[in-house]
């Protein structure tokens, strides 16, 4: 998305003991118009409280992002230098992802003044109009910029994409890698990622990940989070033989889209076979509410001689072609002296209360389906 | 350093436009607060904002306060931070928001670190701010509130100085405060006593709670001029997300006139929220809404044109009165849904104990567990009463999202041939190339071309061997023809997998198969082809078991509609807003409503144009 993120100028401004503040340096030159800056200005070289912030201002159709900066000192004329290297794109543009660029490079400059007085020479800060083309130039096309600024000082820029928030992750949510593990470079990722990477095969859930691994809970709840943040793992539901699925609307883009098509036949073969498209889609489509995994393999076993049906649920929990309908106990009637329910609220699924409890699935059907005050819903 | 002057038209003229700011505060989509600044000869002003800082704040010296807050480390979390508006002193808003003449008329927006402030200058703006990461599409609703809010003191303005006068009253206010905070001490926010002498800051504060709890601020600027505005993020969540308005509306371009309205509000809570001179089409139509019915007949009986009754359902669906179903009759089927909260002590599950005593909501919800079809709960011994009952349970669940409807989709795909996997290029038959081909025969009526023969009220066509068509049934070569030419746009492989079929071998059989092709791509439901085609279930389930070797069947929720069916947690039903269907007599079941097939299938866009408007005069 680099060209919705484009730079359209880098802008340099100070306030000058005479002339007030002015626009010192731009590239690309003449950008902004001497009408803008007079609007803005006061958003450029700010009053006190509004100094060391991240200040972006729409106006003219331009956002401008900058960080006031303010260095006090005796000799300094009026005892104060006050300057602001900021950025100008167009004012549709989502900025969010410059913001720490601006504030790097306020950081930088202060430095560099506070070092060895960047800024205030008026020699060294000519060397500044070359370091902001390159900025422009490398940041719209690269996303990244490395520059030295003189012997001892080197800029390092890098924009980063803005992720949405990943979901929490549970103890029996089972991770599966998004693209093929070969892909995926070890020696990138942390300690605790590495250790338990070779534990997630789309059917260890998190529970047992920890235990096999031998890495704490919650150690492995975060990398396994890290890992989805940054869409190299998705999650899906522990698989059973007895597990309940039925199909999404999404199931359709099987028949309207190739590239899915392909992917799910090249994933759910058996090795040696080749499953046929009609083949694949009958069997989603056999997946209803009432039918279990096992019910599926025998009804539809000519299929499934071509089929490896775990990979097939695998495949479609990750693109969601089906869903899986879990069970959920409610204790509807009990006397007044019982104690309320805590776990057959409705709130847990059957995975959720047999990873707290360790009991088996089995083994929690046959204590509550012989139980009368309790009803069980399917969502 | 210097501080440019506002720009003025001369010293004794009334106050520049205010800027309201609405800051956010936590919850995403709320604002933190909302400001009134003005700009005039005496120089910036803040007038009002709320909330407003708390006493014990202002104890210290004002200076000393300007100065505590922006120690704070920006490394502060964008949620959460209670004081975000202490941040900001009265006076040095004043100062940024009070904008220059030439960012006026237009959409202001101005980001400090984790505050985001818009507004819209002009002769009279609250800026808002909002949380710095919202969404731009709650940005410019928000911007679309400053907007509205600021025509409407416009024009009071101009009408009789309302802003002038409010805004005089609280520069008076304030500056009495000020000296009788000198005078004995005690500090005091002086818009603490705005608020009970001054109407507008009143109503900025109504906005500002409005906006913050349901999202719908409904204003009377000096108890005259209304402003409506709703913010669709708040009001249509899916499972703690919003909707995206344009999620929103691309869904309410798909309806189609045999969708029904399902109203959220019983009738007389709606009708007792509309405006006194709201349009007598909204009332009418309003009045006659069942959740059985579909637009089209509520046209009929409403006496509205299909297009407008669009756009007055689009409009309630916008503004979260109601949600668009199926129309209810005995052969849906209906699921739970997977957002629906099942828990015990759930509010909802109380409201339910209340409306409908002797029955809870987790019971009735299992028996939604597998899918099941409303004919299934019939018991022919049972009194009317409970049937009757029991579509009021249904319409209570539906409208709080509890419930999804599934529909039967079709899909073409036959066996792979000896040729490599996959089926060969799956063209989607396209509907006009046919239409272009067809003979000018009446069996061009079946592809939605508007007709001239209203016989298509057909309620109940007779359906034994001879399909719907008008056409002299059997072998004529006319429709021998027709059936080769749509089957043409199939490969050479469906075509002989096709006539393979056993049931192909009847000529009436394979011409219908042929005819309802084009349905056969999985995205129209059983109840669409029934309603395009004016043809019975039977026959379509009939049909489809003959050609099962060649066609796959699933069952799913209408991808259409399914945005208004996920939310959860819909608060605004309350246990008094049950919309109660008419009559509890069984003949409101109807079995397998044929809906009379509109020369209308397709709506023009720009009938959603405007939509959206609210009454701001």
């Amino acid at each position: 998305m680099g060209s919705s993120r484009r730079i359209e100028c880098i802008f340099f401004s100070e306030f000058h003991p005479t002339l007030g503040p002015k626009i010192t340096y731009q590239v690309p030159e003449e950008y902004i118009s001497r009408e803008l800056f007079d609007t803005v200005q006061v958003y450029i070289i700010t009053k006190p409280e509004l100094q060391n912030k991240l200040i972006t201002v729409t106006a003219m159709d331009k956002k401008l992002i900058g960080c006031p900066v303010c260095i006090e000192h005796k000799k300094y004329s009026r005892n104060a230098l006050l300057f602001n290297l900021g950025l100008v794109c167009d004012a549709r543009t989502k900025t969010c992802a410059l913001e720490p660029i601006v504030k790097k490079l306020s950081g930088y400059l202060t430095t560099l003044e506070l070092e060895s007085g960047f800024i205030s020479n008026e020699e060294s800060k000519q060397k500044l109009l070359p370091i902001m083309s390159t900025l422009l130039e490398e940041l719209n096309a690269t996303g990244a910029c490395t520059l030295p600024i003189d012997e001892s000082n080197t800029i390092h820029l890098k924009l980063i994409e803005q992720r949405k928030d990943p979901m929490i992750v549970q103890e029996y949510d089972v991770p599966v890698f998004t693209q093929n593990k070969d892909h995926f470079i070890k020696s990138q990722w942390d300690l605790t990622t590495q250790q338990i990477l070779s534990y997630i095969d789309g059917y260890r859930h998190i529970q047992k990940i920890s235990a096999e691994a031998d890495v704490e809970l919650n150690l492995v709840r975060i990398a396994v989070q890290n890992l989805l943040y940054y869409g190299v793992v998705t999650l899906v539901s522990i698989f059973q033989y007895s597990n309940v699925y039925c199909t999404t609307p999404k199931v359709q883009s099987l028949i309207d889209d190739k590239s899915i098509q392909e992917e799910c036949l090249h994933y759910v073969n058996k090795p040696g076979q080749r499953a046929s498209l009609r083949d694949v889609f009958q069997l989603y489509c056999g997946l209803t509410p009432g039918t279990t995994v096992r019910d599926l393999c025998s009804r539809y076993s000519q299929q499934l001689q071509r089929v490896d049906e775990r990979k097939l649920i695998q495949f479609g929990l990750m693109k969601d072609l089906i869903r899986r309908l879990q069970k959920y106990p409610v204790k509807v009637i009990r006397d007044e002296r019982s104690r309320p329910p805590k776990l057959y609220t409705g709130c847990h699924s059957y995975d959720e209360i047999c990873c707290k409890t360790g009991m088996s699935y089995k083994e929690l059907d046959e204590r509550l389906e012989n139980d009368p005050n309790i009803i069980i819903c399917w969502k | 350093m210097s501080r440019q002057s506002s720009v003025d038209l001369d010293p004794g003229s009334e106050p520049r436009p205010p800027d309201t700011v609405l800051q956010n505060h936590g919850e995403k989509n709320s604002p933190i607060s909302v400001i009134l600044v003005s700009s005039g000869s005496r120089g910036n002003k803040l007038l009002f904002r709320y909330p407003f800082l708390r006493v014990s704040e202002n104890i210290a010296s004002s200076a000393a306060k300007q100065r505590s807050p922006y120690v704070l480390s920006s490394t502060s979390d964008v949620t959460d931070d209670p004081d975000g508006d202490s941040r900001f002193s009265d006076i040095i808003l004043a100062t940024i928001l009070a904008t220059k003449s030439d960012m006026c008329g237009k959409k202001f927006e101005l980001k400090i670190d984790n505050v985001r402030f818009v507004g819209h200058p002009t002769l009279l703006q609250p800026p808002h701010t909002i949380q710095a990461n919202a969404d731009p599409s709650v940005i410019s609703c928000m911007h679309n509130l400053s907007r509205r809010i600021a025509i409407a003191l416009q024009h009071e303005e101009r009408r009789c100085q309302y802003l002038t006068r409010e805004a005089k009253l609280m520069l008076a206010m304030q500056d009495e405060v000020t000296t009788l905070t000198e005078t004995d001490g005690t500090p005091q926010s002086p818009f603490r006593h705005i608020l009970p002498k001054c109407k507008l800051a009143r109503d900025l504060k109504e906005a500002y709670d409005s906006l913050c709890t349901t999202g719908v601020v409904r204003l009377h600027i000096n108890n005259w001029l209304e402003v409506s505005f709703c913010l669709p993020h708040k009001i249509h969540r899916v499972g703690g997300n919003h909707i995206p308005p344009e999620a929103l509306e691309s869904s309410l371009k798909a309806i189609r006139p045999y969708h029904a309205l399902l109203l959220l509000d019983s009738e007389k809570a709606l009708l007792a929220q509309l405006p006194l001179d709201c349009s007598p089409a909204l009332l009418r139509l309003i009045k006659i809404c069942s959740a059985m019915k579909n637009l089209q007949q509520l046209a009929q009986d409403a006496d509205l044109a299909l297009l407008q009754v669009f756009q007055i359902a689009a409009h309630l669906v916008y503004w979260g009165k109601a949600i668009i179903v199926y129309p209810l009759c005995e052969n849906n089927v209906y699921m739970l849904s997977p957002h629906a909260n099942i828990c015990l002590y759930s509010p909802l599950a109380q409201h339910f104990a209340q409306q409908f005593p002797g029955h809870d909501l987790p019971s009735v919800l299992a028996k939604f567990s597998l899918p099941v079809s409303l004919s299934e709960f019939r018991n022919p011994l049972d009194a009317p009463v409970q049937e009757a009952q029991l579509i009021q349970m249904v319409v209570w669940m539906l409208q709080r999202r509890l419930l999804i409807q599934l529909h039967t989709y079709v899909c073409l795909l036959v066996p792979p041939g000896q040729e490599p996997p996959g089926p060969p290029e799956d063209e989607p038959l396209p509907v006009s190339r046919v239409t272009g081909r067809s003979l000018s025969t009446p069996s061009a009526l079946s592809f939605g071309s508007p007709t001239s023969s209203d016989d298509m009220t057909l309620t109940s066509p007779s359906m034994d061997n001879s399909s719907a068509e008008l056409l002299p049934g059997g072998d004529s070569p006319l429709n021998k023809r027709m059936t080769e030419t749509l089957l043409a746009s199939l490969s050479e492989h469906e075509q002989q997998a096709i006539l393979s079929v056993p049931a192909a071998q009847n000529p009436d059989d394979l011409r219908m198969f042929a005819r309802l092709l084009h349905y056969f791509r999985g995205h129209h439901h059983l109840e669409e082809i029934m309603y395009n085609e004016n043809m019975r279930r039977s026959q379509l389930k009939t049909l489809f078991d003959k050609f099962r070797s060649v066609l796959v069947v699933t069952n799913h929720e209408d991808p259409v509609i399914s945005l208004f069916q996920s939310p959860a947690g819909v608060t605004r039903c309350g246990p008094d807003t049950l919309h109660t269907s008419p009559g509890p007599s069984t003949a409101e079941f109807t079995l397998d409503t044929e809906i009379t097939p509109s020369a209308v299938h397709h709506l023009p866009s720009q009938c959603f144009k405007g939509f959206r408007n609210s009454v701001v005069k």
